[in-house]
């Protein structure tokens, strides 16, 4: 089956892969990891905090390569890719974190929030759009509201001058037919690309992205081996193969591809990523991948189920950046607990 | 209000709720203000309010906002009364005195009657487009809103050609700029003005589009299809249908309509659109036939041979496809037994 | 704070406040009720939005002439609230400086002290116009400023808050780069701290969530008893301006780093109670407005 559609590939390996590790790449990882990625021709290379530009922090953990170091490896060792980052107001700010960051070659700005908050974005994305580089609104949490009222978030960002809006799955709750109705919903509301992330906490990473590109999304995340927040996200060089079978072109040449996958299991991950059952609990709870890890930490120190926890915060509607919660909620199941056995 | 019409239209809202109750629960115990709460619309959903209250201890708190709230005190005592009813005189658009703990919020301020619309454009337009921009900012400041329903109209989309199936919500269409159209243009303008409130203020909006209702506390008085009809057959005159009766209407009994928004209201998600009618079409010499069929002797149905005046809606009629999947709601009185209810309230009301 | 020593026979301030949308509706309804303030002017530019319509009825004396009324009748207040914006606030402050008034800025514009009622009263005193910094610095900084002074060596302190998304206009949305700058900048001020880091989050919740702000520190050797027992004292002292804040976490050392949890929820006068973030400027306002009215005429303005 030809479908002579164009695929872009935007890689998060170095992004949402530091989510699994910390946030602890080292300049040496980012470094060999771009060498190889560039040469696999893939279209963008994503590089940071797993929360982006100017998240390190307590709240979300401490990076161990500041973003300045970050980016400017990695401009060193991309010469065909495109550098990204993602960026989230009310974490990043212009003056702080946005010019230091495109003054050091950063082609590529994606502009995120929540996926109902788009307007936070306004000017960032207009700051960037001014600045020449290519622009995206992005949408997180994107299972927590209707498609309707996502095109709705999609089109201020279309308003403020970005180029295409990514829609995340960033707690891996979809099934394909969700995926498919919210892009063609944006396709058909939109005049700008719209592209998809996905994560594999419920096995259906590289189904939903497959769904995505069918539904026409332009714009495709996937990481090496998975590697990324949670249960991970599409695997890169997997979905690379499936679109090949399906005729789509990503330009990106599989062996090369394979072999940046291999560096990556080998040198950057402590772990391949699978699907936990907390995973498969914080899919079907539509909470944040990135908290597994403090949530299981907080869970073992009060001596609580993590599942409760994740479903908790699910029906208190979490979004990112409020890991602080997690202690609070941790507190309030223990006294429960602690209650029901008087 | 006579006691056997207060029955009737208790009864009318119990025989809804039998078996549907439930699906209002989220209505428990909570706080309902409803803007323009004197009118057709408001009436019944405080009789349907009532009847949860009496009959399943629902313990809803309701408020009826309204510049006529001294009539209604005087028509309906029977309502406005009643220990869970507040009525507050107000303009919709200075909503001074406000319930702040208002848990839900149904716009429903407008004067449908075409008569206004063509002497006092200018007042038309003004209720709905500042009164709806009053409402919006209003709700910014509510502390405990979790929904708020906005009553548009099922004209906004336009001139609708005669077909079998009824309007979507997603139709294209729109009235030509007119003054004639000042009522469909201002409630469509009011609907922008929602997704607005829900863009900028996150005011956790949807929109009804009513199409025809018929029932008791629908004036006589009104220039309406149902309603002259009805008000030639009661004072014992020959019915005069407009036209060459082909026209095409539906028609919603009040209390299916007030069961339909407050289950629209409970169960549906900001940013959403529904249709409020019948999906089934009438024409209006039948609707004539039928008003006929409940009076002794039957009154003759005369038809005025002037033609037809170009732009006038050959056919209103929704399309209920999304009420009925996304709700669970379709017409639970249907036509001949609405107007044979509404006829005997009358005759009920008047001896 | 001496809010007990107040003169019996002594005037109440009076005050103007330019700005009638729901920040400077809300604080009209505080001036009213407190016994030491009095409004000579609710100022705004449309006489029929509902703020002016809900001064009229309750009898204070409006204009929609912006600060022209003030310089036309400056008999009319002592001291102005600016409840407007930052561009407005720029064109006020050296009108309102010549007129020799108080200023108490609520606006982005922040050109003059940073004031944290429950930690530098004092020193406001003198100045002629002060800010309340932001929402986030009046819930985080008197925590922040006990860690300064019960802590040695405070590496790092960040702050984290969420609000209720229906409590973040497009003013707040749109200024989220100033409010992160600002309150960094408070935070350094008032503790000591080498680097600070702010971070707001907007929650969409539903029903809406009351502000909440967690303080983290990074403290070579925290000393949790000495924390805790000066943080109690300061939050006696928020408590009786901001009736809705609330230690609920902490202070307590959690993964090597000293965590201190507060929630503000809102008094609800005219802004939806969730909104603490805007309740608890509006209460800090006034509680600065109101050591001025105990302090005048005792105090010389700075610059006389």
């Amino acid at each position: 089956m030809e479908h002579n559609q164009k695929i872009r590939i935007s890689d998060s390996t170095l992004r949402d892969g530091n989510h699994a590790v910390g946030h602890q790449l080292s300049a040496e990882n980012i470094a060999s990891y771009c060498k190889a990625a560039d040469a696999a021709g893939v279209s963008i290379v994503e590089v940071g905090h797993g929360n982006g530009l100017g998240a390190s922090s307590l709240q979300l953990g401490e990076a161990r390569t500041p973003d300045h170091i970050a980016l400017a490896t990695a401009r060193k060792n991309l010469s065909k890719s495109k550098l990204g980052i993602h960026v989230i107001p009310g974490f990043a700010t212009i003056e702080r974190d946005l010019k230091p960051a495109l003054a050091l070659g950063v082609d590529v700005v994606r502009v995120a929030s929540h996926c109902s908050e788009a307007d936070i974005c306004e000017r960032h994305i207009s700051f960037s759009r001014s600045q020449g580089v290519e622009v995206w609104g992005c949408l997180m949490m994107s299972h927590m509201i209707s498609p309707m009222l996502l095109l709705e978030q999609a089109r201020k960002m279309e308003s403020y001058g970005a180029e295409g809006v990514v829609f995340m799955d960033s707690s891996g709750h979809f099934i394909p037919a969700d995926v498919q109705q919210r892009v063609e919903t944006l396709v058909n509301g939109l005049s700008i690309a719209v592209g998809f992330h996905a994560h594999n906490n419920l096995g259906m990473a590289i189904a939903n992205t497959v769904a995505a590109a069918e539904a026409g999304a332009t714009l495709l995340d996937g990481c090496a081996r998975g590697f990324g927040a949670g249960a991970g996200n599409a695997q890169l060089e997997v979905l690379v193969a499936v679109l090949e079978r399906l005729g789509y072109s990503t330009g990106i040449d599989l062996y090369k591809i394979l072999d940046a996958a291999d560096l990556a299991e080998q040198t950057l991950m402590k772990e391949i990523p699978t699907i936990k059952s907390v995973s498969v609990v914080s899919g079907m709870a539509g909470v944040f991948s990135g908290f597994m890890k403090p949530v299981s930490r907080i869970a073992k120190e009060f001596d609580i189920d993590p599942r409760d926890v994740f479903f908790e915060l699910g029906r208190r509607k979490i979004v990112a950046g409020q890991e602080d919660i997690i202690l609070e909620v941790a507190k309030e199941l223990a006294q429960r607990a602690k209650k029901g056995n008087q | 209000m006579k006691l056997e019409c207060q029955e009737r239209t208790r009864h009318d809202c119990l025989r809804i709720l039998d078996g549907r109750d439930k699906a209002l629960d989220p209505l428990r115990q909570s706080e309902l203000v409803v803007i323009g709460g004197t009118g057709f619309v408001g009436t019944w959903i405080a009789e349907m309010v009532a009847a949860l209250n009496d009959g399943y201890q629902f313990g809803i708190k309701l408020s009826l906002i309204s510049r006529s709230t001294d009539q209604f005190a005087n028509r309906l005592p029977h309502l406005a009364n009643r220990p869970d009813v507040s009525l507050i005189k107000s303009d919709v658009r200075q909503l001074g005195q406000f319930p702040a703990n208002a848990d839900w919020v149904i716009h429903a301020a407008a004067n449908p009657d075409v008569r206004t619309h063509a002497s006092n454009p200018l007042d038309t337009a003004s209720v709905i487009v500042d009164g709806t921009m009053s409402v919006m900012r209003t709700a910014e400041r509510l502390s405990r809103l979790q929904k708020l329903l906005y009553l548009s109209s099922g004209l906004v989309c336009g001139a609708q050609p005669v077909t079998v199936n009824g309007v979507a919500e997603n139709a294209q269409g729109a009235h030509a700029p007119d003054a004639c159209f000042i009522y469909p243009n201002a409630k469509r303008f009011a609907e922008t003005l929602c997704s607005a409130a829900r863009a900028q203020s996150r005011i956790p909006v949807l929109v009804a589009r009513p199409f025809s209702f018929v029932g008791p506390y629908q004036s006589l008085d009104t220039p309406w299809a149902q309603t002259t009809f009805l008000s030639d057959a009661l004072r014992g005159h020959p019915i005069r249908v407009l036209g060459d009766g082909q026209v095409v209407r539906s028609y919603l009994y009040g209390s299916d309509a007030a069961y339909w928004f407050l289950r629209i209201l409970t169960a549906g998600q900001s940013g959403d659109v529904v249709n409020v009618g019948s999906p089934v079409g009438v024409t209006l010499q039948d609707l004539a036939i039928e008003v006929a069929k409940n009076f002794e002797p039957s009154p003759e149905i005369l038809f005025n041979t002037a033609p037809r005046s170009a732009g006038r809606s050959a056919q209103l009629l929704p399309d209920t496809t999304h009420a009925q999947n996304e709700y669970g709601l379709s017409v639970f009185t249907p036509l001949a037994e609405a107007i044979k209810l509404t006829a005997q309230w009358h005759r009920m009301q008047s001896h | 704070m001496n809010r007990g020593t107040v003169l019996q026979s002594k005037r109440k301030l009076k005050v103007a406040i330019i700005g009638s949308g729901n920040i400077g509706t809300d604080l009209l309804i505080k001036v009213l009720r407190s016994p030491y303030l009095e409004c000579g002017a609710f100022i705004g530019r449309n006489l029929s939005s509902s703020g002016m319509m809900k001064a009229l009825a309750l009898g204070v004396p409006v204009s929609a002439e912006g600060v022209d009324y003030i310089v036309k009748n400056p008999d009319c207040c002592d001291l102005v609230f600016d409840a407007t914006s930052a561009r407005s606030h720029l064109e006020h402050a050296p009108l309102l400086k010549k007129l020799n008034k108080r200023v108490i800025d609520l606006t982005p514009a922040k050109i003059g002290l940073m004031s944290v009622p429950s930690v530098n009263l004092a020193d406001c005193l003198n100045e002629f116009n002060v800010n309340m910094v932001t929402c986030g610095g009046q819930a985080s900084i008197p925590v922040a400023y006990a860690i300064g002074k019960t802590q040695k060596d405070v590496d790092y302190i960040e702050v984290v808050s969420s609000i209720a998304s229906r409590s973040a206009g497009p003013a707040t949305r749109q200024n989220l780069d100033e409010y992160i700058k600002t309150t960094e900048d408070g935070l350094k001020e008032f503790s000591g701290a080498t680097r600070t880091k702010a971070i707001l989050n907007l929650n969409p919740a539903e029903p809406c969530v009351d502000m909440q702000t967690t303080i983290f520190a990074k403290v070579a050797n925290p000393d949790i008893p000495k924390l805790a027992e000066m943080l109690s004292g300061l939050v006696e002292k928020i408590r009786k301006y901001v009736p809705g804040y609330e230690i609920i976490l902490g202070p307590m050392v959690e993964n090597g780093r000293i965590v201190v949890m507060a929630r503000v929820r809102g008094l609800g006068d005219y802004l939806p109670a969730y909104a603490g973030n805007l309740d608890i400027i509006n209460c800090a306002a006034i509680a600065m407005a109101e050591e001025y009215a105990s302090a005048a005429p005792n105090t010389k303005l700075k610059g006389h």
